[in-house]
């Protein structure tokens, strides 16, 4: 052993959940172009932006139309039923913050002639069939942050 | 544009190793710099690093002139890093290739890394929730597996393909593996293992995946007209392509009919000048048994909806009808992102010299393809060889 002087050195045990494994959106219009969405889920309604100039319903929302490169666009209400187009289960490998949720089923929502991903909430994988009838849930963060989900339409 | 060569490649054994990324890129430099000769780290004046997440797998950011100073290698013509997720390599390698074929570089670097193991594995599995759009798609838990395991559903459902049928092809790829030293998982496993194997993501089980790995491999480019300066040996650079549709789910061109690797394919033919016959090795993305269905469909091996029967019938078994992963694919090498496409060709590279244990030899090869997918399946890329 040297005769070097030898020190601790401490580090926080636990850290407010960085920004960089916060999986949610943004919404504040400071932070966003796109917070109507969230303004609008707030009273219910799941929406998306429509180009004005080439028609074209753009998901995610946009600001500029990838289509047509115009930036004018109307706030268009996808309803509230959806239909599962796919689904799945995550069982083993969930990220961080949603391990304690394990197993949740995981789908892809036929809205609108859209295909959204989403949570299915309330549903058990073997209950669950293509095709059957989904509606629209929202979840409200913490923080007053919300997002989307769906439920199985025969379900409470 | 010139003829391009490469003349050497090198590349750690895969897994769980231990070893810190900085040991991965030594161990894989010197291997790579060790198989050629009359050719110094300090002959190479470009260096592309391909490497998908440093900055959350191990919490390092500029990584390209990292992996040049550990590799004793100066860049004087051209220093990147590529990062196409699991396609980062074959970036990599399409960016080496257009310098030297260009001229811009005259002794490129292709490397690819990447150090997937760390101590909390939640972490890792975090890393790989945005990879798809996170905002929208990752937000919903969407990281490889359910998303594949949706691709896997569909095709079921639409085309009646098995549980089995996908069983299969890990089965193939596992054979393979098994005379692999390189290779993550060493074992062969039966369609029964595979169907007992832990649920993942219905109807995805653990042996359907591609494993998280540890790896590093890298290869070196010269102008054809030089590559005999280096080795008798030399394998070209014939053709490539590459394509993408869309990124977030909504808009994929669809789920189970990969258009834009039907796109790629077409491309990579045509600059290569060749036919689907003239294929003798395929080193296909089998990420998850349902890719390497999708892909035998994509590249015309067999009708769309067809490709668990054509698994099934033992078609991309060597010396059936197209030699796919006679390395171990992904499946059984493990899919270490940065590094998985130049570990694909550091292998073709070993065939067309006749280096590869004889089991998985395919003989008198003269034409390969190197294929990944990235993303949700949305981006291919695709780089074909000759002897």
């Amino acid at each position: 052993m040297s005769n070097v002087e030898f020190d601790k050195v401490k580090r926080p045990e636990t850290i407010k959940l960085p920004f960089m494994l916060d999986f949610y959106p943004l919404e504040d219009a400071k932070l966003t172009g796109i917070s109507q969405f969230f303004t609008n889920l707030k009273e219910g309604h799941l929406t998306t932006t429509k180009c004005k100039k080439c028609s074209k319903l753009l998901w995610p929302p946009r600001i500029v139309c990838s289509n047509c490169l115009s930036n004018e666009f109307e706030w268009v209400d996808l309803g509230v039923e959806g239909e599962l187009y796919a689904f799945t289960e995550m069982r083993v490998g969930a990220p961080l913050g949603f391990v304690e949720d394990v197993p949740f089923c995981i789908g892809i929502v036929k809205i609108n002639d859209l295909l959204i991903s989403s949570r299915i909430d309330n549903a058990k994988y073997d209950q669950l069939k293509i095709g059957d009838k989904l509606k629209l849930k929202i979840v409200k963060l913490e923080d007053g942050r919300v997002f989307y989900r769906f439920i199985g339409i025969n379900e409470k | 544009m010139r003829r391009v060569a490469i003349v050497g490649g090198g590349a750690t054994r895969c897994g769980k190793r231990e070893a810190s990324w900085r040991d991965l890129v030594q161990e894989a430099g010197k291997a790579m710099f060790e198989s050629v000769a009359n050719l110094s780290p300090k002959d190479a004046d470009s260096l592309i690093v391909g490497a998908a997440q440093p900055e959350r797998f191990v919490f390092q950011a500029h990584v390209a002139p990292m992996v040049a100073e550990y590799l004793g290698i100066s860049p004087r013509k051209v220093l990147a890093r590529t990062e196409l997720m699991c396609a980062s390599g074959q970036a990599a390698i399409r960016y080496a290739w257009a310098c030297v074929a260009t001229g811009l570089s005259d002794v490129a670097v292709a490397f690819g890394v990447e150090k997937m193991f760390m101590p909390d594995m939640a972490e890792a599995q975090t890393n790989m929730t945005c990879v798809l759009d996170r905002e929208w798609d990752g937000v919903n838990g969407l990281s490889a597996p359910p998303f594949f395991a949706m691709t896997a559903q569909r095709h079921m459902h639409e085309f009646g393909t098995t549980k089995e049928q996908m069983a299969q092809v890990s089965v193939k790829n596992h054979h393979y593996s098994s005379m692999n030293p390189f290779a993550q998982f060493q074992k062969e496993v039966s369609v029964e293992d595979v169907l007992k194997s832990l649920m993942i993501s219905p109807p995805l089980q653990l042996l359907d995946c591609s494993g998280i790995t540890d790896g590093a491999a890298g290869v070196i480019m010269v102008p054809a007209d030089e590559a005999r300066k280096y080795t008798d040996t030399p394998m070209y650079v014939i053709g490539s392509g590459q394509a993408s549709i869309g990124n977030a789910v909504n808009n994929l061109a669809s789920l189970t009919d990969w258009v834009p690797l039907r796109l790629a394919v077409e491309e990579a033919f045509r600059t290569a000048n060749i036919a689907l016959k003239d294929i003798d090795i395929a080193e296909l993305h089998d990420c998850f048994t349902i890719s390497e269905i999708i892909e035998y469909e994509a590249f015309g091996w067999c009708e769309k909806g067809k490709g668990g029967e054509f698994i099934e019938e033992g078609q991309p078994y060597i010396g059936a009808k197209v030699a796919v992963n006679p390395r171990g694919g992904l499946l059984g090498c493990g899919h270490p992102l940065g590094a998985t496409a130049i570990l694909q060709t550091v292998d073709i590279l070993q065939q067309f010299r006749g280096q590869v244990p004889k089991g998985r030899l395919v003989e008198g090869a003269e034409v390969a393809v190197a294929h990944n997918l990235s993303g949700p399946a949305n981006v291919h890329s695709i780089v074909v060889y000759s002897r």
